[in-house]
């Protein structure tokens, strides 16, 4: 597994404690993957035949094909295992963040900002979408603070998301934002955006990489939860790398009109809201220059794909915490994109590799591809294919 | 608000059982937590003889401050995947029967034909 860059706020724990996520990180790797990928075996071969016979046809969608395989003791035993891997992730993150309290709180309050900026708004309400489930059973999810100005979800979840994705995102977890980066610049190479900002960043992990990817830009990232935003100021200035950070809601945020020139999210519409989404769009539509742009990446969507495969994504809304996942994936973008405000014409959907998971000079063609949003599905043990949906304003 | 903070889940909902008796869910949750305390005991013994093996002598305190490489880390996790490869046959040799089953429907069908002809 690749190693976490360390920095001056990766709290990573003791040696065994280190090791713990370690083992957690991996098992659940295997889980997902060798044993994972065993359920395909499991329902083409045992559950499919089965549900054909008591039913006269097969099974139609991910619901039916879940319902089946959960009835099945492979997909109990999976199920079981990789909600307990879950489970365990965040087991082997959690004693460390604590131990290292009050002082680590005290230590992000007395940084010094060298190269961004962090502004707090106590008023921005965490909405309801965010606040009532831990997402991904990550305990105490984004926003929770237990201190005064607590950071603990933010180092909480800089550790839990390097081991959730078994470093396969690269040593700053980064992968995802690059990746979108790197299609935009390569996509429109004459595309020079002045100001970007990232919607719902988090701990700012893939936020990042567009200082990389577009250094004459000045970039700002929002984010509800305080922790994060706080955590994520101070991960972005020990590795200096310029950003302003704010406490805001992407639905409702305090720029002025025509703010920015590229407005980016990264895996973030899947955990809102129906109505959520809509006000994202049409705020995204206000924050823009004209001429400017909006890009949000986001998880392979089920819309005609086979019932099992929708099965294995619809999984995690039900037992991963992400209620709105299901829904999102049966979300027409394109008309939500209409409805806040964008030209149907000027309506972009990309599907695109992450960086690295195939050649250079392959990455560009899925860049550059004209009809590029086919082969949009895939999970863990295949290619994955992110799809970025956006418009022009 | 107290200095000590304890992070626990705010809205994480009942636990799913996906056993008909939920005790199994349980008892697989032991049994993975086990196999992650073993996995870290293993670690530690080869902390012990990696700095044994470079210094000949150890401390507490060495044990606690060794940090693997990327090249150790490598090492442990090829470990760590054989080891849990052991520890789950069980697991994948369900995998393994349904296509050991289609050969068998093979098998049955080549002693069909040889019977008859």
């Amino acid at each position: 597994m690749t190693m976490q860059t360390e920095h001056d706020f990766l709290i990573t724990g003791s040696h065994d404690e280190a090791n713990r996520q370690a083992y957690a990180a991996t098992l659940r790797m295997h889980v997902l993957t060798d044993i994972g990928n065993g359920l395909k075996d499991v329902y083409d071969q045992r559950v499919a035949p089965a549900f054909e016979k008591s039913n006269g046809r097969a099974p139609k969608d991910g619901r039916e094909a879940m319902k089946a395989m959960l009835d099945d003791t492979y997909g109990k035993t999976w199920s079981s295992m990789i909600h307990t891997c879950q489970e365990m992730l965040w087991d082997s993150v959690r004693p460390a963040v604590e131990r290292a309290q009050p002082d680590f709180n005290e230590k992000v309050r007395g940084l010094n900002s060298k190269v961004g900026s962090v502004s707090l708004d106590p008023s921005v309400e965490v909405p309801r979408y965010v606040s009532a489930s831990d997402i991904h059973l990550m305990p105490g999810n984004y926003h929770t603070e237990r201190a005064e100005d607590d950071t603990s979800q933010g180092a909480l979840f800089d550790r839990g998301l390097y081991l959730y994705q078994g470093g396969f995102a690269g040593p700053l977890c980064d992968n995802n934002g690059r990746s979108q980066a790197e299609v935009i610049k390569r996509r429109w190479p004459e595309f020079k955006p002045k100001k970007i900002l990232d919607l719902g960043c988090t701990v700012g992990n893939n936020t990042l990489p567009y200082a990389d990817v577009f250094p004459d830009a000045e970039l700002h990232a929002i984010d509800v939860a305080a922790p994060c935003v706080r955590y994520g100021h101070a991960r972005a200035e020990a590795l200096g790398v310029p950003c302003h950070f704010h406490q805001m809601n992407a639905e409702a945020t305090s720029f002025e009109d025509e703010s920015f020139d590229l407005i980016v999210s990264c895996i973030l519409f899947h955990e809102t809201s129906r109505t959520g989404l809509e006000k994202i769009l049409a705020e995204s539509h206000r924050l823009l220059k004209p001429g400017g742009m909006m890009l949000h990446m986001e998880v392979p969507r089920t819309e005609g794909m086979d019932p099992y495969s929708a099965f294995r994504l619809d999984w995690d809304t039900y037992y991963n915490n992400e209620p709105f996942l299901s829904t999102w994936m049966r979300t027409d973008v394109g008309e939500s994109c209409v409805k806040a405000g964008f030209d149907a014409d000027n309506y972009i959907h990309i599907a695109a590799p992450d960086l690295g998971s195939v050649s250079d000079e392959e990455f560009t063609r899925y860049a550059k591809a004209e009809d590029s949003a086919t082969g949009t599905h895939g999970h863990w043990g295949e290619l994955v294919m992110w799809n970025m949906y956006g418009a022009w304003k | 608000m107290s200095d000590e903070i304890k992070i626990t889940p705010v809205n994480r909902g009942k636990r799913p059982a996906f056993f008909d008796d939920p005790a199994i869910d349980q008892l697989m949750a032991i049994v993975m937590a086990m196999s992650a305390e073993m996995s870290v005991l293993y670690d530690r013994v080869d902390t012990i003889e990696r700095l044994l093996d470079k210094k000949g002598t150890l401390s507490r305190d060495d044990i606690e401050a060794f940090r693997p490489d990327q090249g150790v880390e490598d090492e442990r996790n090829g470990r760590r995947n054989d080891y849990i490869s052991r520890l789950f046959r069980i697991i994948r040799e369900e995998r393994e029967t349904l296509v050991a089953h289609d050969k068998m429907d093979e098998y049955n069908a080549l002693m069909d034909e040889l019977a008859k002809s």
